[in-house]
């Protein structure tokens, strides 16, 4: 068999786009790893609970697999897995492979890296642990020194594995698996992003890419930002960030991708530790984070300093467009609603629009004289479909207007059965973006419309408010640039 | 791609080589006037004479320092005099200086008084530093001796361009200082900028250079112009940048 020879690029893409995906540690025991990301492969998710057995055996039956590709068990023990043959090398496997997911003890990874390097697979994926994260530092070398002398790249050491939710590809031990959407994200923590698909699954928010990256021995966040950035269904990039091993490079691959696909980034750490005496006044204010600041304003990164805050960020920039202009207008049927927002636009600098008499004229021949003649639109209480879809209408028609934040406190006349989809109908019929809140709705039919229809839409005025303000900052560094 | 300035190359590489090296005011000035950063004007006097005449020509008031190898805290020792205004009191504070000097040090090897436009006006301050992660960064802001007390500084990854520039003289707290709060000089933008342009390309065309304060950088009626400078070399990392 020949091997493959392939660029850097097209090894980084063989993670998500296999066609062949072997499981070095492949293990017929449930409660090892190599057996979830087995199962995790083959079924998109392997069944749990009670009747487990019975499921997996019915859809083996079936042949009912998630991934489309060939799967190879490999064990030094041989015998079979989930209706699948096991080899007892990687070598063994008569075809190609695309990639490998290795689950071996930390001492065999390295061995098990020299097989891929010999079968042409150069997509290697380390899940097991206990590398440089636990003091092991010499054992990672080797592994790397061993993984360039082959040309295999390596995602992880010690990470939960690669998602590509449209193939679909669940290359992971992760108990749950992520919603389809335009979100793609790299987490430097396996918890972190284990969280943000438990969150995503509750509020309708839906992921493209999913790498958890370890201890990026080897794949670093630039690598994978130019794949995500290359990809035409990845319309945001989200990060959770700690530590940056090559931060130029980093700046450089931000920089390159964000102009085309916006990129938010969570750094943890902020505070800087060990704060080098430094022989200028200069070095002495810099601490480590103002690098970190400055390399995240030029690259164009929109920077969350809250988790909630990058998915927040992200779902509004993987959604929707940025405005045109900085003026934001605030649509409600609750007072309270709209003040709570425009105080929180204003401390984070946003611009409220100033509404013109032409558009005041216009609200006032939809609305009753109580409305409140400013922005925030407040159309009061007893507000219905019919008077608040006209007031939104009249609020995309005027030109003082770049970006409109909804917020909908639901009362008896707003029929919220009806309201998300003229609001939706009247979203796809203009450029300007919107996010929305149903204040205080967690995740109900009426808000995962809208979230659904690419309107993302919080639990919270502020938050809605903060996904515009991405949104905003978005255009005002695209308009920097010149892009727009 | 870059022109190689003489007097700058030959400066930076008498920085021993490896070791961390600062540059003193003479020629971290040399080095940045090189570069095209405005600096107020000095002139070396050896005799009384020189020193009258160089103050007139440079007009008064004028800053006396004396100027010797030996000497390194100048003001302790009396080498310094400012708020020169006449003829006479340069003569006085010519003489006062050395005489000052030959009590303190008398080995001192004395190459003569550096008479200095006087500024005034607002402090500004530019400088570099390196980033362990993210390699050269310039930083600009409110300058003085309390720079570090206020931290009014906004940083940029070296190289920016002229939008960058514009965003960082934006971004200081205290920016109506150079604005033309209260009758206080106002900054031509432009110069600034120009300024901020000049040290991320110098740092392009050096790499070698680690560190560099411009502080203060006076923002003053004549305009724009740095009083004081230094510059740390070290030669030990020479990788160029992505400029």
């Amino acid at each position: 068999m020949t091997v493959e020879v392939l660029s850097e690029e097209d090894k980084l893409k063989k993670y998500f786009h296999p066609e062949s995906v072997a499981v070095i540690g492949a293990s017929a025991n449930p409660a090892k790893i190599g057996y979830r990301v087995l199962g995790n492969i083959l079924f998109g998710q392997i069944p749990s609970g009670e009747n487990a057995e019975q499921e997996i055996q019915e859809r083996i039956e079936k042949q009912q697999f998630a991934f489309p590709g060939k799967v190879y068990p490999v064990n030094i023990k041989g015998g079979e897995i989930l209706g699948l043959k096991v080899y007892k090398s990687l070598l063994d496997i008569p075809d190609k492979v695309d990639m490998a997911v290795i689950c071996v003890p930390p001492k065999f990874v390295k061995d098990v890296i020299t097989q891929c390097g010999k079968k042409g697979c150069y997509a290697a994926t380390v899940i097991t642990a206990g590398f440089g994260e636990s003091g092991n530092v010499n054992l990672e070398k080797e592994m790397i020194y061993e993984a360039k002398k082959w040309g295999v790249r390596i995602i992880g050491p010690n990470c939960f594995g690669v998602f590509n939710t449209y193939l679909p590809l669940n290359a992971t031990f992760a108990r749950d698996i992520p919603l389809k959407g335009p979100i793609s994200f790299i987490s430097q923590s396996g918890a972190v992003g284990a969280s943000a698909i438990i969150y995503g699954l509750s509020e309708s928010i839906g992921f493209r890419y999913f790498v958890s990256i370890g201890n990026k021995a080897d794949v670093t966040d630039a690598d994978l930002i130019r794949i995500y950035g290359d990809d035409p269904r990845t319309k945001a990039i989200a990060l959770y960030v700690e530590s940056f091993p090559d931060g130029r490079d980093f700046y450089e691959a931000a920089k390159e991708v964000s102009w085309h696909v916006p990129i938010v980034a969570l750094k943890a750490g902020r505070t800087s530790a060990g704060q080098k005496a430094a022989s200028s006044h200069t070095g002495a204010i810099a601490s480590s984070d103002v690098a970190v600041e400055a390399a995240f304003r030029q690259a164009g990164i929109f920077r969350a300093y809250t988790f909630y805050g990058l998915l927040d960020a992200a779902r509004a920039l993987g959604y929707q467009n940025p405005p045109l202009g900085e003026n934001v207008a605030i649509l409600t049927n609750a007072g309270g609603a709209g003040v709570i927002t425009a105080d929180y636009m204003n401390d984070l600098g946003m611009k409220l629009a100033e509404l013109t008499p032409e558009t005041i004229k216009k609200i006032s021949h939809v609305c009753p004289p109580t409305w409140s003649h400013n922005n925030p639109v407040d159309v009061v209480g007893d507000a219905d479909v019919e008077r608040f879809v006209s007031t939104l209408e009249a609020m995309v028609e005027a030109p003082e207007i770049d970006a409109i934040i909804i917020l909908v406190v639901p009362t008896g006349t707003l029929e919220m059965n009806k309201l998300p989809e003229r609001i939706v109908e009247i979203a796809n019929k203009t450029h300007k973006p919107m996010t929305a809140s149903f204040v205080g709705v967690i995740a109900d039919a009426s808000e995962d419309y809208l979230e659904q229809h690419g309107i993302p839409t919080y639990s919270f005025p502020e938050r809605a408010a903060y996904g515009m303000y991405a949104l905003v900052e978005r255009g005002k560094y695209l308009r920097k640039i010149g892009v727009m | 791609m870059s022109e190689e300035n003489p007097i700058v190359n030959e400066i930076l590489s008498k920085a021993k080589s490896g070791n961390k090296t600062f540059l003193g005011y003479e020629d971290s000035r040399n080095v940045l006037k090189a570069i095209g950063i405005p600096f107020n004007k000095t002139k070396l006097a050896t005799s009384e004479e020189e020193a009258v005449a160089f103050s007139e020509e440079i007009g008064f008031p004028v800053v006396f320092k004396v100027v010797s190898p030996d000497i390194s805290h100048k003001t302790e020792i009396g080498g310094v005099k400012v708020g020169i205004r006449t003829a006479d009191e340069a003569r006085v504070a010519y003489n006062s200086i050395m005489d000052s000097v030959k009590r303190h040090v008398p080995n001192a090897r004395v190459e003569g008084i550096m008479v200095e436009e006087q500024i005034s006006g607002s402090e500004l301050f530019v400088g570099v530093t390196t980033d362990p992660q993210f390699g050269p960064m310039i930083a600009f802001g409110i300058g003085g001796i309390f720079v570090e007390l206020y931290k009014d500084v906004t940083f940029r990854l070296i190289p920016i361009g002229v939008s960058d520039a514009y965003e960082m003289l934006q971004e200081i707290r205290g920016k109506k200082i150079y604005e033309g709060y209260r009758g206080r000089p106002r900054a031509d933008p432009k110069e600034l900028v120009k300024v901020l342009l000049a040290v991320s390309k110098f740092i392009c065309d050096h790499p070698e250079v680690k560190e560099m304060d411009i502080n203060p950088l006076m923002v003053t009626h004549k305009g724009v112009m740095a009083i004081d400078a230094r510059i740390i070399v070290d030669r030990t990392t020479t990788s160029k940048l992505p400029c």
